[in-house]
């Protein structure tokens, strides 16, 4: 339609607004519900298969890239969502969107390679390989790649990387990742070490020579290259290390170079000459431009991509899922589902037990039987949104193992004779639970669901809301007068290192040890693992202690793991939504002609 | 006129110097720590202690308060990231730039918004009040009367989500909204913003009906006015000069208002169209719980309105020659 006759017909269709906004009822649509395709029309268990993540050999560490099925390269691709990047420097960045962005101007010594759909390996990025560790996985040695380079086509050296390791420790950096600081130096390691600019080095990284960095860990740790592979061990170089400032201008290792930059508003990215793709095994780089806009809720985002016109039709998001008012739409409309991405989250939720407060086991297991799963993912949005899930780890994570202790599978309404059962033989069988939930819509309602399916086997629920902006505070505090309270972990690599240790690690205030297990049996258990050195006798041992813990302890009740449901323009080709990170990979995005 | 203002100036200074204050104190009044966003998920107690540190936030709430005022005055140093010039309103820790440039950045779209829906809403709720005012009890009254029922009773992000539904994603009649600024093309500016400004206008155009309508029929039945036809004035000069004058005091005073509220931020209209402009920019500054921001975008909007208000004491005499400035 040209412009043009856009203008008039616009002025009409105005003039009718008024009776548009008199007619129309509830024209949004309601969140979406059951009626939403089942397992019957999509092969859900099929669909949200785990993706399999494994250690790279140094082949898969050699460039180029995987090839998505039909790229093409060249030409602009844009991109929309709600926020800018809160950090450009690699030193400060934790989260996944950030650290998903930064894939196209950072690289790290290891990373992740798309193998296959649903299939990855951690290799060497600038690193030849995932390294050498010795000494049972305290010595860590890695060597980089030929002809790695910087944007102004200078060397990447190792002593490039060990003043990206040593930087970490500056005041200024306080938002990334502490594991490898924490492993080179102690616990709280800004006590140990105040960072490379005042001339003092960091005991612990050696650079024999200008490829070659050797880490000295304090401990074993088996998953080093893992938790290399983060952004927030991306390389920093030591020449155009500008500090706070880097933040605003980082220098490019990556395929692009940032262009222009309106903070909050756009960004602009173009080729990085100096980047060549056969050092380069996890970035394609296929467009020529990136054109990224920020400032876009949900309901617009999906709106245009429903639309798919114009430029959108070369657009996608990051990270912006279907607005909940469009998913049936989105899941029933056959034209779409080309464009449909759906791929479960590789996080954990969990609704802890506080066990200061409840101590009896046969109570929490009683509740753990009775739990109405099936209820709250009907008012969350019903089962193309949500999975069960029934374990501690989230199935993404290396040496995963399925059970399902309280048969919620096999129950997903919740087993209330066996509840009973287990109440009456227990030292309370009319307990008061006080369930602390986060005041929003949903959860009042899930709230309901829950405290109306625990009546069913006796126990009284009081309910408690509180503010959604320090909810995690609140219930962060170890004496915080709550005896049940949802929360949510991520892992920050896929194997459980990260999890086990953090969520039953040190009780504090504002810690995250939130269900308070100090069970010296399972501490144990988790402190010999962390110690081995192989990473394929831990990740077993990690699967095997999940389900321990649900036996003997039950510190919680296993939340529905969330489904992410995004689209994208029509012209857009390669789009995944990453099994990792969770937003759409910038590695096999392309443009299709 | 310039004691007027004098006094004026000095009243709104002082309002806007006890917002600053009560806003800065009540969001320490909050249970969140801002330092806590800005260390990483995993948070050492000695990192958290630096992000406080970096921050300022290891200072007294007055110290804090005094320093960021001072800023505004006289400018202020940040380490690592140098000196914030005057008027200094802080620097953001969310999005990493002094909060002046970002207000700076923000505003025009603001003002572009405010512009283009005012002019829409003031010329067509007044004249459509007049219309209706001239024609009471007829067909026009009664289409006015219900068209700005409607109006009133409707919200921006109903119309405004529904506009962008149909007209845009479904119908395709119109470009989706967007901010061109006016020196770079000003037809592609008003075509970005014509959406934005008829939504705004549904909403505010009704008060302006109403007020315009019942002012007037008012007006029309005072003895001037019936003096003045009874000389044998045209009915069009009647209305226009004698009538209508009368009837734009109440108005000016819902303009300034509805002006002064629009330039502190269109929240929900910058957030329904996706405009980056002052609205969206305080919304950002609520969830981050980015303090400098907060105070900036607080204080614009006060100032907006203290301003405004002003304006509007000062234009009743000039409307009115029976109003002094005293």
């Amino acid at each position: 339609m040209s412009r043009r006759k856009r203008s008039a017909l616009a002025v009409l269709a105005i003039g009718s607004l008024a009776l548009a906004t008199a007619c129309a009822k509830g024209n949004a649509g309601a969140p979406a519900t059951s009626s939403a395709p089942t397992a019957s029309k999509t092969d859900l268990v099929q669909l949200f298969t785990p993706a399999k993540v494994s250690i790279g050999t140094a082949d898969d560490s050699k460039g180029p890239a995987i090839p998505p099925e039909g790229v093409v390269k060249g030409g602009t691709v844009n991109m929309i969502d709600r926020d800018d990047y809160a950090h450009l420097d690699p030193g400060r960045i934790y989260d996944n969107v950030a650290a998903n962005f930064s894939l196209l101007i950072t690289r790290q010594l290891t990373g992740y390679k798309r193998v296959a759909k649903g299939e990855y390996k951690v290799v060497g990025d600038l690193a030849t390989d995932t390294g050498q560790s010795s000494e049972g996985g305290k010595t860590w040695k890695f060597t980089l790649k030929d002809g790695v380079k910087w944007q102004d086509g200078s060397p990447i050296t190792s002593g490039d990387v060990k003043w990206s390791i040593e930087r970490l420790f500056a005041p200024f950096i306080t938002e990334g990742p502490p594991y490898i600081q924490q492993w080179l130096t102690q616990e709280d390691y800004k006590k140990a070490y105040g960072g490379p600019y005042g001339g003092k080095e960091l005991d612990g990284i050696e650079t024999p020579d200008d490829k070659t960095v050797v880490f000295h860990f304090k401990s074993p740790h088996a998953d080093a290259n893992y938790a290399l592979a983060m952004t927030g061990y991306g390389i920093v170089p030591k020449a155009k290390d500008t500090k706070e400032k880097y933040d605003k201008e980082p220098f490019s290792s990556g395929p692009y170079i940032i262009a222009k930059h309106t903070v909050d508003k756009s960004m602009d990215l173009e080729r990085n000459p100096n980047w060549d793709a056969a050092s380069d095994p996890i970035r394609g780089a296929y467009p020529d431009k990136w054109h990224l806009e920020f400032g876009y809720q949900s309901l617009p985002v999906t709106d245009r991509f429903i639309a798919d016109t114009g430029d959108d039709k070369k657009t996608f998001s990051f990270y912006t899922h279907v607005n909940a008012e469009r998913v049936q739409q989105v899941l029933e409309n056959p034209s779409l589902q080309s464009r449909v991405l759906r791929q479960p989250s590789p996080y954990a939720n969990y609704y802890y037990f506080n066990l200061d407060r409840v101590k009896d086991i046969k109570i929490r297991q009683a509740i753990a039987y009775a739990w109405p799963t099936k209820q709250i993912q009907q008012i969350t949005g019903g089962p193309n949104v949500s999975v069960i899930s029934t374990t501690i780890l989230n199935p993404s994570v290396s040496g995963w193992q399925d059970y399902d202790l309280f048969g919620v599978k096999q129950n997903p309404s919740g087993n209330v004779e066996k509840a009973k059962e287990l109440l009456a033989s227990s030292s309370n069988p009319k307990p008061t639970i006080v369930y602390g939930y986060n005041n929003t819509p949903t959860e009042q309602r899930v709230t309901v669901a829950i405290k109306n399916q625990l009546a069913k086997i006796g126990v009284n629920v009081v309910a408690k809301p509180m503010d959604t902006k320090t909810y995690y505070d609140a219930i962060g505090k170890v004496d915080n007068g709550l005896d049940m309270y949802w929360a949510g972990w991520g892992a920050d690599w896929p194997t459980a290192a990260t999890v086990f240790p953090v969520i039953f690690g040190p009780i504090a205030d504002g810690g995250y040890n939130q269900s308070h297990l100090k069970d010296p049996a399972i501490k144990a258990e988790i402190d010999r693992i962390m110690n081995l050195s192989d990473a394929n006798e831990a990740n077993k041992a990690w699967g095997e202690l999940d389900k321990k813990i649900m036996e003997t302890v039950t510190p919680g009740v296993p939340a529905l793991n969330d489904v992410g449901l995004q689209l994208h323009g029509s012209l857009v080709g390669g789009a995944e939504t990453d099994p990792i990170s969770w937003v759409v990979s910038p590695n096999t995005i392309f443009v299709k002609q | 006129m310039l004691r007027f203002l004098t006094r004026r100036t000095i009243g709104a200074a002082v309002i806007l110097l006890i917002i600053a204050a009560v806003t800065f104190f009540l969001f320490f009044a909050v249970p969140a720590d801002p330092a806590r966003l800005a260390c990483g998920k995993i948070c050492p107690p000695e990192t958290l202690a630096q992000a406080r540190h970096n921050l300022g936030l290891d200072q007294p709430i007055f110290v804090q308060f005094v320093e960021w005022l001072a800023g505004v005055f006289v400018g202020r140093d940040y380490d690592g990231l140098g000196h914030c010039p005057a008027p200094c309103l802080g620097y953001s820790f969310v999005n990493h730039a002094p909060v002046f440039d970002t207000i700076v950045d923000r505003m025009p779209v603001t003002i572009s918004l405010t512009l283009g829906s005012a002019i829409i809403f003031l010329l067509f709720g007044v004249s459509t009040g007049v219309v209706a005012a001239l024609n009471q009890g007829k067909a026009l009254d009664k289409i006015a009367s219900v068209s700005s029922l409607i109006g009133a009773s409707v919200q921006i992000y109903f119309v405004g989500t529904l506009a962008m539904y149909f007209l845009v994603f479904q119908w395709d009649v119109i470009e989706r909204p967007r901010y061109v600024p006016f020196t770079d093309n000003p037809l592609q500016w008003a075509y970005g913003l014509l959406l934005p400004w008829i939504v705004l206008a549904i909403i505010f155009t009704a008060n302006y009906t109403r007020m315009t309508r019942s002012t007037m029929v008012e007006q029309l039945g005072e003895d001037y006015v019936r003096t003045a036809r009874a000389k044998g004035m045209p009915a069009r000069t009647v209305i226009t000069r004698f009538a209508l004058r009368g009837t734009l005091t109440p108005i000016v005073t819902i303009f300034g208002i509805d002006v002064g509220t629009l330039i502190g931020g269109a929240i929900i209209t910058e957030t329904t169209f996706s405009l980056q402009g002052i609205g969206r920019l305080s919304i950002q500054a609520v969830v981050n719980s980015d303090l400098p921001m907060l105070m900036a975008t607080v204080l614009l909007a006060a100032a907006a309105i203290v301003v405004f208000n002003v304006i509007v004491d000062a234009l009743y005499a000039v409307i009115d020659p029976r109003v002094r400035l005293s």
